[in-house]
């Protein structure tokens, strides 16, 4: 892995001028952060902590207030950092008129790609995020699950080493949002270093390897997951076709354990309703 | 913010920078006859028709072209006073279009002119009156369209051709038809200028007359016309019998080969 | 797809220049786009009005015919040509960033200015190919009415017995002078440029409007200023006719007005004036002009403008 940081953030500020009737609005307040490349990085935090903000500065679609960013050591302010860049903004639309070919033809042959090269890309690109199907389909008749993963096969369509999503799974069907974590792994073990947006929590779970937790403008927690998460003093245990009587053994056992150790809950552990609802749909699409 | 400042600056820089050379082209433009003149109609009168023109934008000619439809429309209601001002907006919304003066002003000494001298429910005096004043006004159209193309030898011709047919004022046609030769217009003008002066009562248009129908006849460019006008001024002018051309004046042959440059 | 590999060397990517390719590519993203939302519907409504022009009137003299005819259908191309640049233009910009289609674009390796042109370029050449078709159109009627204009007047100047070769030359000559010739296109091509213009200062607005409707209202104004353009500036080179305050009204007017009227050689071609080369290359020259600056306005307005 390369020791320049995918992303780079350093003491970003971002205020908006205010108008007549507003005053101004400081979105992001001396944020700084990093994505290593290849890794999976999550930043969370409600609406209006100033994520999306952060990413179009990153971008370059923004300015700076003050602070710098870049990526892969390239200010964002040169465009010749979009060239390792790939980004899925928050509810995509494209070009109603073109179908889902053309669409990535022309981001493609935006990018500087032509010829056989391109069509080939294209259509790896479509096979990847499971709209081969619908390729030759006016983007306008997409479903917004559809409309999503084209935005993902448009911002990989020119092999960038960096995907920047915003809010990738937000309002996409429970079948839709699992495909596109899917594929967000799927990127990961390619080697693609990914930053990604949410405010939906246990999604971002799943995927990330880091996340930093924004609000009001302000980084408020930032680290591994797994050390974010754990809850250091407790264990779980699950078991399969426990007896009564091999559960009452049990709970004797911990009751004459000394040292503060207790039972804090037992029963029967539920699936997730996400998991239920894919289940569910699985088995009407088989029968 | 630098970034607006500085397209400011350009905006502005540019705009005054360009002035001199949009005047310049503007009065280029003009000479090579693809613009409008700006009319000598005094600073008001002027003020209006330019802002007549910035509204319409490039429009003017369609806008004409409409004002005309109607005008024809109520050409076939015999409402002559709106079909004079409606041509009255057409020739201003197109001053340098010659059909446009030519059409008001046939409207007006030919068709309104003739309604009225055969409306059997008028007094005969009223006929007269009525007969005469919209031949007149056909004339001062044609005047006004001739102050913007005074070069113009349609017009100038149209104008011979009214004071011919309509006004019997011989010696006006006569100038009228000497005026539209000169500005290049068709060979017959020429002749039909000496046919004219021939039939006035001026003793001195006589003269230009007979110079003109003389030149002709020597150029062996005669017509039985022109050979009856000259013997009639031969004998007004009193001409020396040796001067007169022979009673079996040779006629050319054939109508005449070429048509003359138009305008 | 290729594992993405990662030098440990500090990243150099190459600059990001102009590329005619990536404008084509967006000209023509923005071309189908504009196609396909029907607006060459136009077309159509036109050929329509044309055949209507050269046909329906039969009842006036011929050679009005013809005239109506030109003026008629070459005032329509001025309207189609400048509403289309305008409200087109007026569109794209907000739509592209509202659909937040230009952060997928922007977020690529596309300078901004690649993007702006490709977008003028589109319309530009939406227009210039609706004006083509028009002008075949146009072309094709006014010939054949042509032909068939003369062939009345000269039966009807037979039988009234006055078909002398002279009279008929004369009918011939003007009949052809305002008929087909080559003045025409060149007034389609006086109209392309100043739909140019427009549809330029159309572009430099839409960067800065907060909404579409003010952009088409405002490039509307300022077509009408710039066809009074010469009025402005008469007022501004005569201070005998107004006061200081006012002359310097006019000339801020006059400064960012572009002057519309330069292009209105239609008139005169509908007149049967000939077009000389000289005015084709002005009129050109100072079309190219104001594109330019404007475009190079508009750059400096949306480079970094914060999207």
């Amino acid at each position: 892995m390369s020791d320049t940081p995918a992303v780079s953030v350093n003491h970003l500020t971002k205020v908006f001028k205010g108008t007549l009737v507003k005053g101004a609005f400081r979105a992001v307040h001396d944020l700084s952060l990093t994505v290593k490349a290849g890794e999976v990085y999550g930043i969370i935090g409600p609406n209006g902590s100033g994520k999306s903000t952060t990413m179009k500065v990153i971008l370059g679609l923004l300015k700076p207030t003050e602070g710098d960013t870049s990526i892969f050591g390239v200010p964002s302010s040169e465009v010749a950092s979009r060239h390792s860049v790939g980004f899925l903004p928050e509810n995509p639309y494209f070009y109603k008129h073109l179908t889902g070919r053309e669409t990535l033809h022309f981001y493609g042959s935006l990018c500087g790609m032509r010829g056989a090269k391109l069509k080939e890309r294209a259509s790896e690109m479509l096979e990847l995020t499971g709209l081969e199907d619908a390729a030759s389909r006016r983007v306008g008749g997409y479903s917004k699950g559809m409309l999503q993963r084209l935005g993902l096969a448009q911002a990989l369509i020119h092999e960038p080493r960096l995907l920047v999503l915003d809010e990738p799974t937000a309002g996409v069907d429970p079948a839709g949002s699992r495909k596109i974590r899917d594929l967000i792994i799927e990127f990961r073990s390619r080697g693609i270093t990914v930053l990604v947006t949410s405010h939906l929590l246990e999604q971002m779970q799943e995927v990330c390897d880091r996340v930093g937790i924004m609000a009001h403008g302000r980084m408020v927690r930032e680290g591994r997951l797994e050390d974010l998460i754990a809850v250091e003093n407790q264990t779980e245990m699950v078991l399969e076709n426990a007896s009564p009587e091999l559960l009452a053994k049990i709970d004797a056992l911990v009751k004459a354990e000394s040292g503060g150790t207790k039972i804090l809950r037992s029963g029967h552990p539920r699936t997730t309703l996400e998991r239920l609802f894919l289940e569910a749909t699985n088995e009407a699409k088989k029968s | 913010m630098k970034r607006e400042l500085q397209a400011i600056a350009v905006l502005l820089v540019f705009g005054v920078a360009k002035l001199p050379l949009e005047q310049h082209l503007t009065q280029d433009l003009r000479k090579q006859k693809m613009l409008e003149e700006p009319l000598q109609l005094g600073v008001g009168e002027n003020m209006g028709q330019m802002g007549l023109a910035a509204s319409l934008g490039g429009l003017r000619g369609l806008a004409a072209s409409m004002f005309q439809l109607r005008a024809h429309l109520e050409f076939t209601h015999v409402n002559w006073a709106k079909v004079d001002s409606l041509y009255k907006l057409v020739t201003r919304l197109q001053p340098r279009n010659v059909r446009y003066w030519e059409e008001a002003s046939w409207h007006m000494a030919y068709n309104a002119a003739s309604h009225y001298l055969y409306h059997q429910e008028l007094k005969p005096a009223l006929r007269g009156q009525l007969y005469h004043d919209h031949v007149k006004r056909g004339i001062a159209i044609l005047e006004e369209g001739l102050k913007f193309l005074p070069d113009n030898p349609r017009l100038w011709q149209k104008l011979a051709e009214i004071q011919w047919h309509r006004s019997k004022d011989f010696k006006q046609a006569g100038d009228a038809y000497w005026n539209s030769f000169q500005h290049g217009g068709l060979n017959f003008t020429e002749r039909f200028a000496g046919f004219a002066y021939a039939q006035s009562n001026d003793p001195e248009s006589w003269r230009k007359g007979y110079a003109i129908l003389k030149r002709l006849y020597d150029a062996n460019k005669s017509t039985p016309g022109l050979v009856e006008f000259l013997k009639l001024l031969e004998q007004n002018l009193h001409v020396p019998t040796e001067q007169r051309i022979p009673d079996t004046a040779p006629v050319r042959k054939g109508p005449e080969p070429q048509a003359g440059p138009q305008r | 797809m290729s594992n993405a590999t990662n030098s440990s060397i500090a990243e150099k990517q190459p600059r990001v220049r102009f590329s005619p390719q990536r404008v084509w590519t967006l000209a023509m993203a923005t071309v189908t786009q504009l196609v396909r939302m029907k607006i060459l519907a136009f077309l159509v409504v036109f050929c329509l009005l044309a055949v209507g022009a050269g046909f329906a009137f039969s009842v006036i003299n011929p050679e009005q015919q013809l005239n109506l005819l030109k003026s008629v259908t070459l005032g329509a191309l001025q309207i189609f040509s400048i509403v289309i640049g305008v409200v087109s233009t007026a569109l794209l910009l907000p739509k592209d960033m509202e659909d937040r289609t230009l952060y997928t674009i922007l977020s690529k390796p596309v300078p901004r200015f690649d993007y702006l042109l490709g977008k003028l370029l589109g319309v530009l050449l939406l227009i210039g190919g609706g004006l083509i078709v028009m002008d075949a159109v146009l072309s094709l009627i006014l010939w054949l009415r042509e032909s068939m204009v003369f062939e009345d007047v000269v039966t009807r100047m037979r039988l009234e017995k006055m078909d002398t070769p002279e009279a008929v030359a004369q009918v011939r000559e003007i009949v052809a002078r305002q008929g087909l010739t080559w003045n025409l296109h060149w007034a389609v091509w006086a109209i392309f440029l100043k739909a140019a213009v427009v549809t330029t200062v159309s572009l430099l607005l839409s960067c800065i409007a907060s909404s579409t409707l003010f952009t088409i209202i405002m490039t509307f104004c300022i077509t009408i200023i710039g066809h009074g353009h010469a009025l402005i500036r008469e007022f501004f080179f005569q201070p005998h006719l107004s006061s200081a305050a006012s002359r310097v009204a006019a000339l801020l007017l006059a400064a960012i007005c572009p002057d519309l009227a330069q292009f209105d050689i239609v008139d005169s071609v509908v007149n049967g004036e000939i077009v000389p080369w000289a005015a084709v290359y002005d009129i050109t020259g100072i079309a190219a002009l104001y594109v330019t600056v404007y475009l190079f306005v508009t750059h400096l307005l949306f480079v970094e403008k914060e999207l």
